[in-house]
Formats: C-alpha cells, sequence, structure tokens
C-alpha cells in the first residue's frame, strides 16, 4: 500500500494523522510514494507535525518501510509514530533520515525536526527514540552525535514473544552484515538486540546512496529468520 | 545552593565515587570503539563529553530525578531500557546497576528493591533513601560518571593524569547545565554515532573493556 498523505509534502501548520489497524492474522506493507518533504516554517504557523499509530493484532504482520525524510531549508517539524504488537505480530520499519535538500545546496539548514518514537511488544516498552536536531544550536556532526556523517538509517525487526536467543542469533547475523557493509569513508553499520522482542541495525552514511542497499539486505535476512519468507520488496527502483 | 547535612554528604561521596567497587572500570560504553578508530583522541574528549552530557547525560538525569521522587523504578528501568537500543552498554549499565544495589543494600539495609536497575536510577532511589537532596544526588552521579569516562579514555589513548584532571575540571558547568536541563523530566538523546560504536564494540578485534 502506497501513502498519499504526504506525498505533495508537509507545510507549516500541517498536522497530518495516520491510524492504522492490521487485523489479527493480517499481512500489511505500507510505504510512501516518494520522500517525505518538509517545507520552510511560516511566521505564525505551528512546528508542522505527522503523528502515525500502528496497532498489529495477534499473530499479524506489518511492513511499515516509508522513503526518506527531508527537511528544507527553514523547516519545523515533530513526528511521532507509536507502534503496538499484540501476542506473536511481527513488525519491520526502517526510516531514513536525509540531511536537507542536497541538490539545491541545503544540508542541515532546517530549524528543527524532533522525532518521538514508541514501539510496545505486548505490554513491554522496546523502543523508544525522543530525537530533538536543531542545527542552528547544535553542531550536529559533532562525533557523539553523527560525526562525519549526513544521513541516518534505522531498522527494527520485531516479533512479540520471542526469546532473547533468537534475538542474539539474529543479532550476530546482523552484525556480520554490518560489518561487510560498514566502509567508515561512506557508511557505518551496527545492530543491536533490543532489550526484548527484537533487533535494531542502525546506519550512519555520508550521502543516501549507502542506505538503501543495506536496508534491504538487513530486512530480507530478518524477515527469513523470523517468517522463514524472504521479503518482496515495494514496486519501486532503490 | 545547595544545603545538605553533613552524613548525608559524607555518604554521597562515598557512593559517588568513580572507583566504587562495582566493576565500572570495566566498561567503556562505546568509547573504546571511538578510540580505536580515531574519532576520539586526546584533543577532543573535552568537546565529545560535554556533546555527551547534552544528550545522554541529561537523559540518565532525568531517571535519576524520577526515580528519587518516588516513580516505580521498575517500569523506569524497564522504560529506560527502551531508549538504549545499543545492547552493550544497555546491560553495562544494568550490571553495574545491579551490584550497586547489592552494596547499597549491604551497608543501609536493603533500602532498594531487589530488582534489576539501571545504575542512574538505582543510584537516584539510594539517594533518596538515604535522605540526600535531589540536586546533589544528580551532580554527583554525573561528575562520577564521567570521570568513569576520562578514566577510560586514559587506558585507550595518551591522555595523562594532569591533562585527565583538566578536562574534568573544565566540565563542571556542563554538568551543572544538564542537571539544570533535567527538571523537565524528559530528555532527548541523539547520539547516533555513540550507540554506534558501543553496537560495534563486539566486534572489534581487541578489547580492554566489556562495553
Amino acid at each position: 500500500m502506497h501513502l498519499h498523505n504526504v506525498s505533495g509534502g508537509v507545510l507549516a501548520g500541517d498536522r497530518l494523522a495516520l491510524d492504522v489497524e492490521v487485523e489479527a492474522g493480517a499481512t500489511a506493507q505500507i510505504t510512501t510514494t516518494g520522500a517525505t518533504r518538509l517545507y520552510r516554517h511560516r511566521e505564525g504557523a505551528a512546528d508542522s507535525e505527522h503523528h502515525s499509530r500502528f496497532t498489529v493484532g495477534e499473530g499479524a504482520l506489518l511492513e511499515y518501510l516509508p522513503d526518506a525524510v527531508i527537511p528544507y531549508a527553514g523547516s519545523r517539524h515533530v513526528q511521532r509514530t507509536e507502534i503496538r504488537l499484540g501476542r506473536g505480530a511481527t513488525l519491520f520499519w526502517w526510516e531514513v533520515l536525509a540531511p536537507g535538500r542536497l541538490a539545491a545546496g541545503e544540508r542541515f539548514a532546517f530549524e528543527r525536526l524532533r522525532i518521538h518514537t514508541e514501539i510496545h511488544a505486548g505490554s513491554r516498552p522496546v523502543l523508544r527514540e525522543n530525537f530533538l536536531l536543531e542545527p542552528v544550536r547544535q553542531d550536529l556532526q559533532a562525533t557523539a552525535r553523527m560525526h562525519r556523517y549526513s544521513h541516518l538509517a534505522s531498522l527494527c525487526a520485531i516479533r512479540e514473544g520471542e526469546p532473547p536467543e533468537f534475538w542474539r542469533t539474529l543479532e550476530n547475523r546482523w552484525s556480520e552484515l554490518a560489518r561487510e557493509r560498514t566502509q567508515p569513508e561512506d557508511a557505518v553499520w551496527g545492530a543491536s538486540a533490543l532489550v526484548s522482542d527484537g533487533v535494531v541495525a542502525r546506519g550512519l552514511s555520508r550521502s543516501g546512496r549507502f542506505l538503501q542497499e543495506p536496508l534491504v539486505q538487513f530486512w530480507r535476512a530478518a524477515r527469513m529468520a523470523i517468517t522463514g519468507r524472504d521479503a518482496v520488496p515495494p514496486r519501486k527502483t532503490y | 545552593m545547595i544545603s545538605i547535612e553533613e552524613t548525608a554528604l559524607l555518604r554521597l561521596l562515598q557512593l559517588a565515587d568513580s572507583a566504587l567497587a562495582i566493576g565500572g572500570a570495566a566498561h567503556s560504553f562505546g568509547l573504546e570503539t571511538l578510540a580505536e578508530e580515531g574519532a576520539l583522541a586526546p584533543e577532543n574528549v573535552e568537546s565529545f563529553l560535554r556533546v555527551y552530557l547534552r544528550e545522554a547525560g541529561t537523559l540518565e538525569a532525568v531517571y535519576i530525578r524520577r526515580a528519587w521522587k518516588g516513580g516505580n523504578c521498575l517500569a523506569l528501568s524497564e522504560e529506560l531500557s527502551a531508549r538504549k537500543p545499543a545492547r552493550e552498554s544497555r546491560e553495562a549499565s544494568l550490571k553495574l546497576g545491579r551490584r550497586f544495589t547489592e552494596l547499597v543494600n549491604g551497608m543501609a539495609g536493603d533500602v532498594l528493591p531487589a530488582a534489576n536497575l539501571h545504575y542512574c536510577i538505582a543510584f537516584g532511589a539510594a539517594g533518596a533513601a538515604l535522605g540526600i537532596p535531589l540536586d546533589p544526588v544528580v551532580l554527583a552521579y554525573l561528575n562520577q560518571s564521567v570521570a568513569g569516562l576520562v578514566s577510560a579514555c586514559q587506558r585507550l589513548m595518551p591522555l595523562g593524569q594532569a591533562a585527565a584532571g583538566r578536562i574534568l575540571w573544565d566540565l563542571k558547568p556542563e554538568l551543572a547545565g544538564a542537571c539544570s536541563a533535567s527538571y523537565a523530566e524528559e530528555a532527548s538523546c541523539f547520539s547516533p554515532y555513540l550507540e554506534l560504536a558501543s553496537m560495534r564494540h563486539g566486534s572489534l578485534e581487541t578489547r580492554l573493556f566489556i562495553s
């Protein structure tokens, strides 16, 4: 399913909400038609906001694979993502953040980007993120933040109820892939088991083109391990 | 300005000693990876720690504050675990928390729950149980936390005693800043390269540290 709600870009003051329920036993793959472009903030308008909520029922599968978020110069945006997984439910979710409209020479020219993420497996919190990126007030390329890189990618693979040993094995497999895909000049990858119920892979790169292929590789490896079936990428060229 | 009763102060000084026997010296929290790759070197340790305090430091200060104020420590620990996606650093924090709990309960009676708590949460709860005011608890924790990281750096690169001491001395305003920033009781934390360093630590060929 290709979402159209952000295909025109997100304007200052926009409030977008997405509520998805994947019923027990169902399967859904959701992506966007293209990158989510965040436009310049307008005087007097609130920060734009995009709130997505996903509920995945018992034994269901959700693959939420949006295209990159590109914050244009002067934009101010809040992105909230909440995902709740029922018993035995599975999630594959990736996100890619670009530093701006590079073709127009914009790089970390946005004003503010807030990213809030909460993923629960059953009643357990498994991933929680609260990022504030404010290039004017912070050095985003400080070593403790993005170092010399400009693009950030994350992928989570979660299935409620799988035991820790399962995730350690997948973490090892993903770490192998991460080592293979790491070339410090271009991109750095790492992977880790989450506190329970899943694994996360993260990548930092100096260009968007170093991110997509590894993300698909991680996704395929995890999907095979978790569901016994290979991934089917959405119909677009990566 | 802070006013603190003498026994409380002395207990805090003991608990906030970065050489407290809880195994802290075995952990670099990902700094070993950074040093190994040349991203962290004597000339940028201080600026690195400044940013660290604004991101991860403030986050931990928030959890100290919430624990001190009587929050459910187990629930707080579960929440904080979800905010620490890098396994080695997360497990290090829980291991230190467990050893700290055993140590404190051994000396002060069962003031902390036996559950496995993150170090900063156990520290906050202990502070409250021992009658130590909140801000000193937060400041002392951050101080020993940063001292531990600088100590790790001394083993990872040519950083001498005087230079290390100077870094810790110069970071005091940042420590105070992280403490103030934590009054909001919610903190953003954006530190992907450091998280990656922790995730990749297990892949280093030779390692001095467990994390």
